[in-house]
């Protein structure tokens, strides 16, 4: 019996399959040039301080910018929330300490997403600004005291075709 | 050997259940003895009777069903997958698939390398490469408060921006 022919075909078939996937996935984004219809507004509220020594797994993707930023031992992932809206559109988030988050992305303007950001605590708005960023990126906001810390948010925005 | 000895022995050297040495002298004491030898020929005969009984009452019965009855038992045992894959595995005509897995392994293993080199981006976890590798810095165009005081920090390594909020009543301080 042919034992090599079996062998190169299934291995014929995984490099196929997997490299297929690969490229069927690269291909959209280079052929086509989409319509942006949709924002997806992400947010994550992250209790900070120094009692104890703990980073939350869940931030692994800005565990290198606390570091650099801020000066606390022990972070922690208290809310993360997605909200799909269109331009103009409202996206609105209750976090901890009975503060809310206002996000309204406006437009899609030279390859930056600009948006009207509030942080609401009670009546008052402890941050109100208008802001562009790039299409995925994320900024921070913190400050306020939270429990025995501080809180930040992270919120980020991304185009949806 | 005495008679009686030999009398009491002769049973068990019948049944074959006696030591070689003892054997040995049973044998020979009746060869020499009538009546230990006509002992031992009278068991003889028992033993045949005994035989020829059993037999035929074995011949009389039905044993047409006895293996399709013993088939049909075997037929459902579930033999587990292990025993299976040995069976399987046993009879040669596989065996040519032996280095399959090996190459199967070695072609995954090359097939994701290359998918490294090609797309690093599938490999790791998409949204720390989407943060630390996208420019995060943010454009303020306006920026009110109702606090004490809001700092802007801009991190130039991971061109990150941070609105720092600080008001004695009601946040913390600046870091």
């Amino acid at each position: 019996m042919n034992v090599m022919g079996p062998v190169m075909l299934t291995t014929w078939v995984a490099f196929s399959g997997m490299l297929g996937t690969g490229w069927a996935q690269e291909s959209p984004g280079n052929l086509t040039s989409p319509v942006i219809n949709t924002v997806e507004v992400r947010i994550g509220a992250v209790l900070a301080s120094n009692s104890g020594i703990e980073f939350d797994s869940r931030l692994a993707s800005l565990h290198r910018q606390f570091n650099i930023l801020f000066p606390y031992s022990s972070y922690r992932l208290v809310k993360e929330e997605r909200q799909q809206v269109p331009w103009g559109g409202k996206a609105g988030f209750d976090i901890p300490g009975g503060r809310y988050v206002l996000v309204v992305p406006r437009e899609f303007k030279n390859e930056r997403i600009s948006m009207k950001v509030m942080v609401i605590e009670g009546a008052r708005p402890i941050v109100d600004t208008v802001l562009s960023l790039r299409n995925h990126a994320t900024f921070l906001i913190g400050g306020p005291r939270q429990a025995d810390g501080v809180l930040i948010l992270s919120i980020g925005a991304d185009t949806l075709h | 050997m005495t008679c009686r000895e030999a009398l009491s022995l002769l049973p068990l050297f019948f049944d074959g259940e006696l030591e070689s040495r003892q054997m040995r002298a049973v044998v020979m004491h009746s060869t020499r003895c009538t009546p230990c030898e006509t002992e031992l020929r009278q068991l003889e005969r028992l033993q045949e009777v005994v035989s020829e009984s059993v037999n035929a009452r074995v011949d009389e019965v039905d044993l047409s069903n006895f293996w399709p009855s013993i088939e049909q038992r075997l037929g459902s045992v579930d033999l587990p997958w292990g025993q299976r894959l040995r069976t399987w595995w046993s009879d040669g005509e596989h065996r040519w698939m032996a280095p399959l897995p090996a190459f199967a392994a070695a072609a995954i293993i090359a097939a994701v390398a290359l998918m490294f080199f090609l797309n690093p981006k599938s490999i790791t976890d998409p949204e720390a490469v989407r943060v630390t590798s996208v420019d995060n810095a943010a454009i303020i165009d306006s920026l009110d408060t109702d606090v004490d005081s809001v700092a802007v920090l801009s991190e130039p390594e991971t061109r990150t921006t941070v609105l720092w909020v600080s008001d004695d009543t009601v946040t913390g301080d600046t870091p």
